[in-house]
């Protein structure tokens, strides 16, 4: 147990900190790296909990994906950052207020009455042959399957939403249609022709 | 005292069992490049590298030697740091993948449950070397080569994934020890006929997913020269060069364990099966993975490179689609208890 | 469970650490003589015109957005697989309910050619 307190808690102040660090860092591109740092410990203290998949999946879609979207936009817009600072200061109450009713908010659904020692048994360890992705499969797609195929639409309703706000033919470009090269037929490009052979004049 | 060893021991071991794979992972790293030149250059009718010691032996060695003693050049308005963490961020999740191979059933350092989402998560990490050195070199043609590898691995890695949806389907698990497991029986019962459309898309993607030839327009070097590593120099340069040798390995290593049986002997259930018994199960593992590295350097010596239009069209447009297919069809093989695989 | 993830710490680790050492020893063994051409940027034989770092084409972000929504599309995927024989039919037609309106998104992308590449 010691060491695994140890471990929660190295994550725990890295995380904090590198959350932190988003928010404070100068440059765009380390705060997005400060939040894939963050996203990776995050991962750690699911993993102390046994949320072997969710933990690797968060590696995976947050740090494997979306974080890579982050950083294609953070490095490519080449945004001028310091005119989004000035109103850093003038915002600073009103973000405090914001963030301390988030924070009720929170502590009255997620707080000791509800989620404590009392409330819920600390769950036991599992062996070495539990298999986390299988309990979860074993749910998600019986007991779940209406939350799961509604996830479906909203990836369906993402994938619209990215085509129709992001999507543009740039109507100056060439392109191949390799379809079309493809499909090309040898009717349609040459002709055979018979003819005499031409008699020399002279 | 004691107490201290009690602590340290565990870790102690680990480190052993670290250091037993890793080096000769780096060795093997170290001749591929060997056996890269070598054979690209009797396709081409050359001898390849034949100097430095017998038959040209220590070259890899003398390499290695001349790029320590390289000077690192970090360029002018480079994000310094950035610049010289990127090789870092390319070869520690290369490496890291490593601790969850399985060599043979019982010889694997870390059997953890989700084996093969854990070397997905981490070979999904190493583009950010990639994006990273691109845009902290402040060249044209390193970001050029970067947007480009990025875009490129995104790409495949969907079709990887869902090739390994195919694979998982027909093993029923995600340990890699299982996956080799319920490969059992024959030649035939391995998953490279159930799953042979998978089979052929992974394997491609795999070689896309490291930016090998035919799809290595992101190095490019008729035209953006050396894509997101051409600043890079000396040691920074050699460890991005490790990282991509070393991610190919993996790659070749995890075909052979998903499609070819792995550790499982070629000649089961058939009447030679007894002859080669005394053969380490290793032996088989290494002789598989070598025939997809020699792909590898043979694709390179004989395919002109792609397009990058067609490089994008086929992975999107190619792979995904059959991937999806197979899915359906193997979940469908599996739902109905089709012998002699899914019964 | 958890004893099995303190190999892969180490191994991680490790990891960073080879990536660390080659170029410290690198620093230390190689020559340092910059001069301001060796470390200007490279460039067929003519100065750099401007900052390197420019606009890229909005193609890449929705490449990067099709990407995320594929990789979720494997996240849910996985699970299932794994457990296709216990859930049996049930489950087979409910993932394919998913797989189905996903197919109905692909075809959206095709047929708007956000998969053209020109």
């Amino acid at each position: 147990m010691g060491f695994e307190r140890f471990v929660f808690y190295v994550f725990a102040v890295i995380l904090v900190y590198a959350a932190a660090r988003v928010i404070t860092v100068r440059n765009p591109v380390h705060a997005v790296l400060h939040l894939v740092l963050a996203f990776f410990t995050c991962a750690g203290l699911w993993l102390l909990l046994e949320a072997e998949f969710l933990a690797i999946t968060l590696v995976l879609v947050y740090v494997g994906a979306v974080m890579v979207l982050f950083l294609f936009v953070v490095m490519m817009l080449d945004i001028n950052v310091s005119p989004l600072r000035e109103g850093f200061v003038k915002y600073l109450p009103m973000g405090f207020v914001v963030a301390l009713l988030i924070f009720a908010e929170m502590f009255m659904v997620l707080g000791v009455k509800n989620f404590g020692a009392q409330a819920v048994a600390i769950p036991e360890r599992h062996g070495a042959d539990y298999s986390n992705t299988r309990e979860i499969g074993n749910v998600l797609y019986t007991d779940y399957v209406y939350p799961f195929e509604i996830a479906s639409v909203i990836l369906l309703v993402a994938i619209i939403a990215a085509i129709a706000l992001t999507m543009r033919r740039r109507p100056d470009t060439r392109s191949q249609d390799p379809v079309a090269q493809v499909a090309v037929r040898r009717e349609d490009r040459v002709r055979l022709v018979k003819m005499k052979t031409e008699e020399k004049s002279g | 005292m004691a107490e201290f060893w009690e602590f340290i021991r565990e870790p102690f071991f680990i480190t052993l069992w670290i250091v037993a794979i890793l080096v000769p992972l780096l060795l093997g790293v170290a001749y591929l490049t060997y056996a890269e030149r070598k054979i690209i250059g009797y396709m081409q009718v050359r001898i390849g590298p034949n100097r430095v010691g017998p038959r040209g032996w220590l070259q890899p060695i003398a390499d290695a030697l001349k790029l320590l003693m390289k000077e690192i050049i970090v360029p002018q308005n480079s994000n310094r740091f950035l610049f010289l963490i990127a090789p870092m961020i390319s070869i520690a999740p290369a490496l890291a993948a490593w601790a969850v191979m399985p060599f043979t059933d019982r010889l694997v350092l870390a059997n953890i449950d989700a084996s093969l989402l854990y070397i997905l998560a981490l070979t999904s990490m190493g583009v950010y070397g990639v994006i990273i050195a691109g845009w902290a070199s402040n060249s044209k043609y390193a970001f050029l080569g970067a947007m480009r590898s990025a875009a490129q691995i995104v790409a495949y890695e969907i079709a990887m994934g869902f090739a390994l949806v195919g694979v998982l389907i027909a093993g029923g698990s995600l340990n890699l020890v299982d996956i080799v497991q319920a490969q059992q029986g024959s030649l035939v019962h391995w998953f490279w006929l159930p799953l042979f459309p998978l089979f052929l898309v992974y394997f491609i993607s795999g070689v896309a997913e490291t930016n090998r030839a035919p799809f290595d327009v992101a190095e490019g070097e008729s035209e953006i020269v050396a894509g997101f590593h051409v600043e890079y120099s000396g040691m920074a340069f050699a460890v991005f060069f490790l990282a991509e040798y070393a991610n190919m390995i993996l790659i070749a290593a995890l075909a052979a364990l998903m499609f070819l049986g792995g550790w499982l002997s070629p000649f089961e259930g058939t009447w030679f099966e007894s002859w080669f018994a005394w053969v380490p199960g290793i032996f088989w593992l290494l002789v598989k993975t070598s025939l997809f590295l020699f792909c590898f350097l043979w694709f390179r010596a004989t395919f002109p490179r792609y397009r990058y239009d067609q490089i994008m069209r086929l992975g999107w447009k190619v792979f995904i689609p059959i991937t999806i297919v197979w899915i359906v069809v193997a979940g469908g093989l599996v739902v109905g208890e089709v012998g002699p695989w899914f019964n | 469970m958890l004893e099995n993830y303190l190999p892969i710490m180490i191994f991680i680790a490790i990891g960073i650490a080879i990536g660390v050492l080659p170029v410290l020893a690198g620093f230390v063994l190689g020559p340092r003589k910059p001069d301001s051409e060796k470390l200007s940027p490279y460039e067929c034989g003519f100065e750099a015109f401007e900052d390197s770092r420019m606009r890229f084409d909005v193609r890449y972000y929705l490449v990067a957005i099709l990407f995320i929504i594929f990789d979720l599309e494997i996240a849910f995927l996985f699970p299932w697989a794994i457990v296709l024989d216990s859930i049996g039919m049930f489950g087979f037609i409910a993932m394919m309910i998913f797989l189905g309106i996903l197919v109905i998104g692909f075809i959206y992308e095709w047929k708007k050619g956000a998969l053209e590449w020109e």
